[in-house]
């Protein structure tokens, strides 16, 4: 059985950090986005169904599929150096399909057909990759042949419905689903639990927090511990926190990172190589690669910083989006964007 | 006065990809030697200065981009003049005159040297055919380039080196060198980088000549540095800060480690220009160069220059360039001040004025684009809007920054939607607007 994962679009809403790489691999829970679908293979593989946290590719390994294409537009060949490496490792074939110019949701569909449609008849998937969600793929395919009908979409309710769907051409969506319905042949399962979009800045955060919620529920091992820890936080092993400090809740803390004395973070994400200096405080913020922190520094509200950002001792940013390399000398006092 | 041998080279530094951020967003998708200035590539203007120099046997481009990166600009020059190109080497030949050839060559820097470190770690290629003189420019400053008066005066001071200089404003001056010079002889006396106090509103202009003398000065620093530890100057700012960076040894400035030093020892002279000169630092700037060397066109190379009187091609107002791959309806009024690149078209009614417009841009019906960079490839839809407002230009001009750059800049691909406007805002690429925006940045 096969899937199709949409990587396409250029992530414009997830700069500035997409300005350094392509966004499928922009770090999220301290891994490349696209990197959450080819871990935990391991664990999708036991035949228990245990609600899968992790997003697209175990779970689908789980239910047996086989061979993953990917729809992308953007960067091609620094996707394609990533994907070298994992293909081998984790015994799914990944193919790229590559469009020429964005061809929204359906678009993709459409072009990677032959690689999607074989004799056997077996349905596929086709998945949102910057969405995340607990996938039950095998109640999926169990309700998909049940009915019997074109296609199965995934429903979830959702508080605010703002603009959940991002409306572009060729939207599987808005031309592709009516159509189907309108012959009957569409049905709608109930997600259960979370569905989140982590497309940009806020439902990052957001998403975070939901997905180290989801560590929790399964008892991992990877949630950090400890005096200095306050809810859910990953901290890579790689990474030193210093003494006196206060990690959480809702914290990840990449590979490399140096967190200095008394430093306070909450509902943030530190990626790789980044250094906080002594007593920083910072709350629902994303800083960037090898960015520093200075010390004294209070950063929140949003504060998105990019690849190789350097904030000056005791500087405070209310929601500065600030483009990579960059120097931070003086406060922003309100949300701004630094270019 | 010359012998007819003695030959000429000039050397244009075209920097390197750094972390600098002052032309973004237009340094996302570009390389700023190669951005468009009246028509043609910035660095295309020092080049084309450089081929009045009599005697000249090369000309080489200095920097720390990635050959490939101007290979594609070598060849399409190359392309133009038909000339052979060596693909191992991008060496490439420009006719400058009857049998006459000037070897023209990109360098490209392992690392970058500095001003002055680039132009030592390069000598043996400079020197090759045994110059007289040498040239020396910055890629990124606009002006008339004097050059062939520049060696002639230089010729007479009988120094190692000549500076181009230009009065300022005493305000503006101490973003630049500042520079004192004897006003008989014209010697350089003294020399101080970005001062912290006003000293002189005669600045430098990023354009030398020199004998190859210049070497060993370049050397003398080299090993002096080895020698002894040396007094950095920092501004005041600068020394309490933690962080200070030191130089390698092979890294040497022009301004501070050569002509600081020199100056008032009978070896360096200036000359000064009266006509204009600009720093092209910004997106802002790059438009009024466009402009300051459309004006020049009309002295130098008035065919390059658009006409048109709306009858059987659009009606043109003050300076306008556009590429003979570009279509204009005749209902659109373009100008002044306007660069049209190449495969852009520009649909009926469209007014455009103080703006560049780069290669494959598609504006549409009765849009209007003032002040304003719209970038490769985007789309202008019907009746909209893109321009900065008096207020903000008059501002960025007096160097307030808050001013957001003075000019409205849509990046590579984006998409203005039909009626929206786009006041004094900045449009990252990829975008697409469907509603007006001011006063902003689009991520």
């Amino acid at each position: 059985m096969k899937a199709l994962i949409l990587v396409g679009g250029f992530g414009t809403r997830l700069r500035p950090l997409t300005l350094s790489v392509p966004k499928p691999l922009v770090d999220f829970a301290n891994k490349p986005m696209i990197l959450h679908q080819f871990h935990h293979a391991k664990i999708l593989l036991d035949q228990n169904l245990k609600q899968g946290y992790s997003i697209p590719i175990e779970a689908l390994k789980a239910v047996g599929v086989s061979e993953v294409v990917l729809a992308i537009n953007y960067q091609p060949e620094v996707m394609l150096n990533f994907l070298k490496e994992f293909e081998a490792k984790l015994g799914i074939t990944i193919t790229c399909s590559q469009e020429t110019e964005p061809l929204g949701t359906a678009g993709p569909l459409a072009l990677a057909r032959d690689k999607l449609i074989d004799d056997s008849g077996e349905p596929f998937f086709v998945l949102n990759s910057d969405v995340i969600s607990e996938y039950p793929f095998k109640e999926m395919i169990e309700f998909h042949k049940a009915h019997g009908g074109e296609a199965s979409i995934m429903v979830t309710k959702v508080d605010e419905p703002r603009n959940r769907i991002e409306l572009r051409p060729t939207s599987i969506e808005k031309e592709v689903f009516p159509k189907i319905a309108a012959e009957k042949k569409l049905y709608a399962m109930v997600l259960p639990g979370f569905w989140m979009d982590i497309g940009q800045p806020r439902d990052y955060i957001t998403g975070l927090r939901l997905y180290l919620d989801s560590l929790r529920k399964k008892s991992s091992s990877k949630l950090a511990s400890g005096a200095h820890i306050v809810g859910n936080v990953l901290v890579d092993e790689s990474a030193k926190i210093g003494e006196g400090c206060l990690i959480g809740p809702d914290v990840a803390i990449g590979p490399g990172c140096v967190v200095e004395a008394g430093v306070r973070l909450s509902r943030c994400t530190v990626m790789r190589g980044v250094r906080i200096k002594k007593h920083a405080c910072i709350s629902s913020s994303i800083i960037g690669w090898h960015s520093t922190v200075g010390q004294w520094a209070r950063v929140e509200n949003m504060t998105i910083l990019g690849e190789d950002v350097h904030v000056c001792d005791e500087i405070y940013s209310n929601g500065g989006v600030v483009l990579p390399h960059k120097e931070i000398k003086s406060s922003i006092l309100k949300p701004e964007i630094v270019m | 006065m010359q012998s007819s041998e003695e030959k000429v080279v000039a050397v244009i530094m075209v920097g390197g990809p750094t972390k600098g951020t002052r032309f973004r967003p237009l340094s996302f998708n570009t390389l700023k030697p190669l951005f468009p200035l009246a028509g043609q590539p910035m660095v295309h203007h020092p080049i084309s200065a450089c081929k009045r120099i009599p005697n000249l046997a090369q000309i080489f481009l200095v920097g720390f981009y990635e050959e490939r990166e101007l290979a594609l600009y070598v060849s399409s020059v190359s392309n133009e003049l038909k000339v052979p190109i060596s693909a191992r080497l991008t060496v490439l030949y420009l006719t400058i005159g009857p049998c006459c050839t000037a070897c023209f060559r990109y360098l490209k820097e392992d690392k970058p040297h500095g001003s002055a470190g680039g132009l030592y770690y390069f000598r043996d290629v400079i020197m090759e055919d045994a110059p007289s003189h040498i040239f020396l420019l910055n890629c990124d400053v606009c002006c008339t380039f004097p050059l062939p008066d520049m060696l002639v005066e230089h010729r007479r001071n009988g120094g190692m080196g000549t500076v181009l200089v230009i009065k300022v404003s005493a305000e503006s001056a101490n973003q630049f060198g500042e520079l004192v010079a004897d006003p008989t002889t014209n010697e350089l006396l003294h020399y101080i980088e970005k001062p912290e106090t006003f000293v002189s509103d005669l600045i430098n202009c990023g354009v030398y000549v020199f004998t190859p003398d210049i070497f060993t000065a370049i050397q003398g620093v080299s090993t002096h540095r080895e020698d002894r530890a040396s007094l950095r100057r920092v501004s005041s700012f600068e020394a309490l800060q933690s962080a200070t960076r030191t130089h390698p040894t092979d890294f040497v400035r022009l301004d501070q480690d050569i002509l600081s030093p020199l100056a008032g020892k009978k070896q360096l002279y200036t000359y000064e220009t009266t006509d204009f000169w600009e720093q092209i630092k910004t997106p802002g700037m790059s438009l009024k160069c466009s402009s300051l060397y459309l004006a020049q066109f009309r002295y130098t190379s008035p065919h390059l220059l658009a006409s048109g009187d709306g009858t059987k091609s659009a009606t043109i107002v003050g300076d306008v360039y556009i590429h003979p791959s570009a279509k204009v309806h005749p209902t659109a009024k373009i100008g002044p001040n306007v660069s049209i690149s190449a495969n852009v078209r520009i649909g009926a009614g469209v007014r455009l004025s103080d703006c560049i417009i780069l290669d494959d841009v598609e504006i549409k019906e009765n849009a209007v684009v003032m002040h304003a960079i719209v970038g490769w490839k985007s789309f202008i839809g019907k009746w909209s809007r893109v321009q900065a407002s008096l207020v903000m230009q008059l501002l960025h001009a007096e160097g307030d920054y808050n001013a957001k750059l003075g000019i409205a800049i849509i990046g590579e691909s984006v998409t203005v939607e039909d009626e929206v406007v786009v006041i004094n805002s900045i449009v990252l690429p990829n975008k697409t607007l469907n509603d007006s925006v001011q006063e902003e940045i689009i991520l």
